[in-house]
């Protein structure tokens, strides 16, 4: 899946000169915590997020009430936003696990889409890849998701698809990974449709070498 | 899934919009809402002056300078845009929501480049280099299929057909990937091919580009091809709302299912189904009814009807404004009394003999050229051939229906047998009499037998005299009744058109679309002529006017015994229409026969390819996929061989890719006794094909 | 239903009368028309007037010369101590109302700018619509033809047809006429080439009606509402041009008194008596003002109004 795939298109984008107070109401009305800010041509300016919307105590500390609500109304999303040099970006061509590492190494919750080197096409945010990846393990649709461990070498994931060939079962989703807290050993986790666990265990059980370690029926 | 692509990118609420006149204001739209989607198409349908346009321009805020939004919210990507103030709307409208009107004019420079014109969007606002930016426009002109991008760009605007006009707007539009495209009736004035690509077009920029799309149009098969939803409004109103699928195989509103039975159904013919005109017309804004604006021309319209104001609410998966929504049902509705009784056809005994006889009929016009040589004379000579080798005859009392794309020579061989324009050869004989010759050749009893129905409503008429006046002018020209009954017979006419005796001393300018359509009518019918020509009658009309017209041409038809020509570009109402089809394609008709033989195989390739384009007022129905690609060629050097051979779609089920196509004209192929098709592919062949539009379940 | 559509039957056609003062009414949406109307009217007015009564005789040399505007002579008097005021109404008659005819006494109503625009409009009306309507070769001729005749300046071409025909009311009509047709023709055949492509032209042409029951019952009507603007603004240049004329003495021929004649003798005493030139200039700068505005408010509502 690539971030085309998954990202949102036509985010809801706001221009620098809007008021701080709007933008945290865009935010609210729409439930969203990102906005990117974009000038003519739609070219990304900056971010906004919920945190950079807060207030600050120490830059209001001083001020009485009065102030404050001035400083806030007069406050526009240019004041606060994360300027666009500083913001992580990606383009609707990369792969989302490579979205997801950017978002994990800067510790951040979204990336807006780029184009045409600083055009916003769209933005990627966590509930995205949270999304993906409950499609990749075919989680809409009811069935038998079962975990298979297998020594990791080559031609082990080959037995196991020969079986699943077998059977003609139909597999909804498919996720591996090198196991946890058992060195050399990768697990597969499979969504199959129309089936029954017990049938799924016996058959997977007489692949050599390898092992049902969960299964159980999902919706 | 939870999916925040679902999410709105327009949100109409209770929109109200008023334009300020002399004395007062009047709301155009009183009451609209509806949602659009991200990748979804939202359809709005219903008649002219229902307000379609007003609430498009509201979003735009183009309403000009006496328009205003009254009531009620309009939100675009979660931002209120009744509150933004210009500059921001005007940002909005470069980068995030794109128009694409019905005339393409409106939105070209005429006297600027066309590439010029496109590479502005990209160059001014986003920086992006000449030569980049030129570089996208031409990529962004061949995925609307603009054929030869790179040249068009090098053009200006008047230089390119209305089709391709269209097309670049379409182009611009997209060039920036506007989160919401509004389009009001784009492909109205397009040729059905033409139309089919742009619908594409739209299909694929929702599952692509995740585009919203607001989508206008008074054509119910369009709607059923492009929409996902539809919203119906009427007088200012949104009547009902739902998904295509429900609203076609369930139309809870009166309204709706009035506009359903306007149009024929998919193969129908005139013999065995009837449209049924809504009675009456859209109240005028300033002049709406107090309880539910349809119930003056309602059917089920009862007390409450008449005082009460229903409101738009749910009902099983639609939203519905009728007070009686739950027990209308459509399918026992029979036709009241006062709607124009349709006239019952009755197969005639195949009439004596024919009424006009065309024999290889060529129209050439003379193409001028500027160089020395030919203003000297002494150029070779060039022609366009608009009309090629046209055989055919119709009888007595029957209709011919000529279809194709515009510039096919439709127009050109109505006028060559009005004798507007001299035919350049071959043989045309009317009621006997030689007509090859243009008017100032023939004899007055021939050009009194034979009149014509013109398209344009607004132009048919003289503005500067009334409807009586112009009725009697080939009344006193012709003699047809002594001068003192002249009064009497226009009157006459004036009923026979359903138009009563007050409409005499009106003008033009008095009278609706349709009104002024029935008068043209009436006064080609003056002379009591034998044929009448209709280049596109009904082409510029609502489909509840059009449907009324209709029956009344059938119905002068049936009293008159007149013989007609019918032009028109939507195939189902020439199916439903005519008892014979001639389907032309670059000045050369491609296959002729009975209606029904036309519309079922064996096809010319042509004509297969035209049906697949033809928008079916179905959702349900199965259509062949088939694009012609490219331009008609120019009819100055046609093609040799078959004309059609540079986009036939078919050519390759011949031995060596259809050379023979290239260069041999093709045989005249008869698979009925009278139903000819012009194609190398023999006739077995041509029987193979499948039928290009199929009821699902049974296709 | 029924109801409604009795309703809109009641909506009766309004008579004739009241139809006219419609369609002159737009006038008033628009100021400078507005303006323009009453400036014009007021000429108009002063003219039907000086047909009864003037304050005194307005060719009686019966005053002081060169005297400034007093309480017997309004706008005083001129260098053979004639009353100005009485001059300038008389003045009206010869362009508005009036044209002396050659032989005897005899008199045309109609003044000679009216008259020389009318027959501007007609010389250009026919040949406008030849050349828009048929085309071709007859449109090429018309139009080189036409095309000689504005390159001549206006002057000039007044001056070959004056020295050829003498001086006379008539003369100065025919010099307008044949000065002004070509702007008319070359409006006309813009008109006639929009309009004979709509499709009651083809009606009429399937009807082969003869080509002067088209170019003038179809055509022309519907051309009225550019070229009564278009007169309008003839009738200015008109008075304009028989100003000039007057002013170079070749003008209308005596003794009726003549603005632009007025401006001319005036202009010998300027320094006695300066206001002797003001008042007919300003007459002549008024009624070609008044008619100029007129005829923008026109054109500014008719084409508001016929969309
Ligand atoms: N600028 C305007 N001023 C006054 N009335 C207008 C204006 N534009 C449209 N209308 C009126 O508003 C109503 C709705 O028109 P429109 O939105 O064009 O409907 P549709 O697109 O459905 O044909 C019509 O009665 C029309 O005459
Ligand atoms: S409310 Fe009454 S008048 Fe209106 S559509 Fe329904 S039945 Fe007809
Ligand atoms: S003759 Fe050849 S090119 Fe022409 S329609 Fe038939 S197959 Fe196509
Ligand atoms: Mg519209």
């Amino acid at each position: 899946m690539l971030v085309k795939d998954c990202m949102t298109r036509h985010p809801i984008i706001v221009p620098a000169t809007m008021p701080v107070v709007k933008a945290q109401q865009i935010m609210a009305d729409n439930k969203i915590r990102h906005l990117p800010v974009a000038g003519d041509g739609k070219r990304l300016l900056g971010l906004v997020t919920r945190q950079r919307l807060s207030l600050k105590t120490d830059t209001l500390g001083s001020l009485n009430l009065w102030d404050i609500t001035r400083h806030l109304s007069n406050m526009t999303v240019k004041n606060v936003m994360l300027p666009s040099t500083k913001v992580q970006t990606i383009t609707p061509e990369r792969t989302i696990e490579r979205a997801a590492r950017i978002m994990a190494d800067h510790k951040i919750g979204c990336l807006p889409v780029m184009e045409n080197g600083g055009v916003v096409t769209g933005i990627i945010t966590e509930i995205d890849l949270l999304n993906a990846f409950q499609e990749m393990l075919g989680l809409p649709v009811e069935g038998v998701r079962v975990t298979v461990r297998m020594p990791n070498r080559p031609g082990e994931f080959s037995k196991l698809m020969t079986a699943l060939g077998d059977q003609n079962w139909g597999v909804m989703g498919i996720g591996t990974y090198p196991s946890p807290k058992a060195d050399g050993f990768y697990d597969a986790v499979l969504k199959i449709r129309l089936v029954a666990a017990a049938r799924v265990e016996d058959i997977l059980n007489q692949i050599p070498d390898q092992e049902v370690i969960d299964i159980r029926n999902v919706a | 899934m939870v999916d925040n692509k679902a999410s709105p990118v327009l949100q109409v609420k209770d929109l109200a919009v008023a334009y300020k006149i002399r004395g007062g204001e009047i709301e155009a739209v009183q009451d609209a809402s509806f949602v659009i989607k991200r990748g979804e198409a939202y359809g709005i349908v219903g008649e002219s002056g229902c307000g379609k346009s007003t609430v498009a321009w509201a979003v735009l805020n183009f309403l000009g300078a006496n328009g205003y939004v009254k009531r009620g919210q309009i939100k675009f990507l979660g931002q209120e845009l009744t509150q933004k103030s210009k500059s921001e709307l005007r940002l909005l409208r470069g980068d995030q929501i794109a128009m694409v009107y019905q005339d393409p004019m409106q939105a070209l420079n005429p006297s600027m480049r066309l590439g010029d014109q496109m590479k502005e969007v990209l160059t001014i606002h986003r920086g992006i280099s000449d030569a980049e930016a030129e570089k996208r426009c031409a990529k962004m002109l061949e995925r609307v299929y603009m054929p030869d991008p790179v040249n068009v760009m090098k053009r200006y605007p008047h230089q390119i057909s209305g089709g391709q006009q269209q097309r670049v707007v379409i182009g611009m539009a997209l060039l920036n990937n506007p989160a919401l495209l509004i389009m009001d009736e784009p492909t109205t004035a397009l040729d059905v091919t033409v139309e089919a690509a742009v619908l594409d077009l739209i299909a694929e920029l929702r599952h692509e580009y995740d585009t919203a799309i607001m989508y206008i149009t008074h054509n119910l098969g369009v709607v059923a091809r492009v929409a996902t939803r539809v919203g119906v409004m009427y007088a200012g109103e949104m009547v009902e709302q739902g998904t295509v699928e429900e609203i076609f195989k369930n139309p809870r509103h009166p309204y709706t299912q009035g506009l359903m039975r306007c149009v024929p159904k998919l193969g129908a013919n005139k013999s065995e189904s009837i449209l049924y005109p809504i009675p009456g017309r859209v109240p005028p804004p300033g002049n709406r009814p107090a309880g539910c604006m349809f119930a003056p021309r309602c059917d089920y319209a009862d007390n409450r009807c008449q005082e009460e104001h229903p409101a738009l609410r749910a009902l099983d998966n639609v939203n519905v404004r009728c007070h009686l929504a739950e027990e209308i049902d459509w399918r026992q509705w029979t036709p009241t009394e006062d709607v124009i009784a349709p006239p019952a056809v009755i197969a005639q005994a195949a009439a004596d003999q024919p009424i006009l006889e065309a024999k290889s009929l060529k129209t050439y016009y003379p193409v001028k050229g500027s160089s020395l040589k030919d203003v000297l004379g002494l150029g070779e000579k060039r022609f366009v051939k608009a009309v090629e080798d046209a055989t055919f005859q119709i009888k007595r009392g029957k209709t011919l229906g000529v279809v194709g794309e515009s510039g096919c020579g439709k127009s050109t061989l109505v006028k060559t047998i009005i004798g507007l324009e001299d035919s350049t050869g071959g043989d045309v004989k009317f009621l006997g009499f030689d007509i090859t010759g243009n008017l100032s050749t023939r004899d007055e009893q021939v050009i009194k037998e034979l009149q014509m129905v013109f398209q344009n409503p607004d132009s048919t008429m003289n503005p500067t005299y009334t409807v009586g006046q112009q009725i009697a002018r080939p009344i006193r020209r012709f003699k047809t009744v002594p001068n003192d009954q002249v009064r009497a017979e226009v009157v006459n006419l004036l009923e026979t058109m359903r138009l009563g005796a007050n409409y005499f001393d009106r003008l033009p300018r008095q009278l609706s679309g349709g009104e002024k359509q029935r008068v043209g009518i009436a006064r080609a019918l003056a002379s009591r002529p034998d044929l009448i020509l209709c280049d596109e009658p009904v082409s510029a009309l609502d489909v509840s006017v059009q449907a009324a017209v209709l029956n009344l041409l059938l119905e002068i038809q049936q009293k008159y015994d007149t013989t007609l020509v019918f032009i028109a570009h939507d195939l189902s109402v020439v199916r439903f229409f005519s008892d014979e089809i001639a389907v032309m394609y670059l000045g050369q008709i491609m296959e002729i026969g009975p209606a029904e033989a036309i519309y079922a195989p064996p096809y010319h390739p042509y004509t297969e390819a035209l049906l697949s384009a033809v928008p079916v007022p179905d959702p349900t129905a199965k259509q062949k996929h088939i694009r012609l690609q490219g331009n008609v060629p120019s009819a100055i050097n046609p093609p040799a061989g078959c004309r059609f051979h540079t986009r036939c779609p078919r050519r390759n089920l011949l031995p060596n890719g259809g050379k023979i196509c290239q260069t041999e004209i093709p045989p005249w192929r008869e698979p009925d006794d009278e139903h000819k098709i012009f194609c190398h592919l023999p006739t077995d062949t041509l029987t193979t094909f499948e039928p290009v539009i199929s009821k699902e379940g049974n296709g | 239903m029924e109801a409604m559509q009795s309703g809109l039957k009641l909506a009766a056609p309004p008579s004739r009368l009241r139809r006219m003062w419609k369609n002159i009414s737009i006038i008033f949406d628009s100021r400078v028309g507005t303006i323009g109307m009453i400036m014009v009217l007021f000429w108009i007015v002063t003219a039907l007037v000086s047909l009864f009564w003037t304050p005194y005789p307005p060719n009686a040399t019966d005053f002081i010369q060169n005297t400034p505007p007093n309480i017997q002579n309004l706008l005083g008097t001129d260098q053979l101590g004639r009353d100005i005021l009485s001059r300038l109404m008389q003045g009206t008659q010869v362009i508005l109302l009036k044209t002396r005819l050659p032989w005897g006494k005899a008199i045309l109503p109609g003044g000679v700018a009216i008259w020389g625009v009318l027959g501007s409009v007609t010389l250009g009306a026919v040949l406008g619509l030849n050349a828009g309507y048929r085309g071709g070769w007859t449109d090429q001729i018309i139009m080189q033809f036409l095309d000689a005749l504005i390159a001549f300046p206006v002057i000039v071409l007044y001056l070959v047809v004056i020295a050829a025909l003498g001086q006379g009311d008539l003369v100065v009509i025919v010099a307008i006429t044949i000065t002004g047709a070509p702007g008319v023709a070359r409006l006309v055949r813009s008109l006639t080439l929009d309009i004979k492509t709509r499709d009651y032209i083809r009606a009429a042409e399937t009807r082969a009606e003869t080509i002067w029951y088209i170019m003038f019952k179809e055509i022309l009507p519907n051309a009225r509402g550019p070229l009564l603007v278009d007169s309008m603004l003839r009738v200015g240049y008109a008075i304009f041009a028989i100003g000039t004329l007057g002013f170079l003495g070749i003008g209308l021929p005596p003794p009726d008194p003549d603005w632009g004649n007025m401006v001319n003798e005036a202009r010998r005493s300027i320094f006695a008596n300066p206001l002797a030139v003001v008042w007919p200039s300003l007459a002549i700068a008024s009624l070609v003002i008044g008619l100029n505005l007129f005829a923008d408010g026109l054109r500014e509502e008719l084409s508001r109004y016929q969309k």
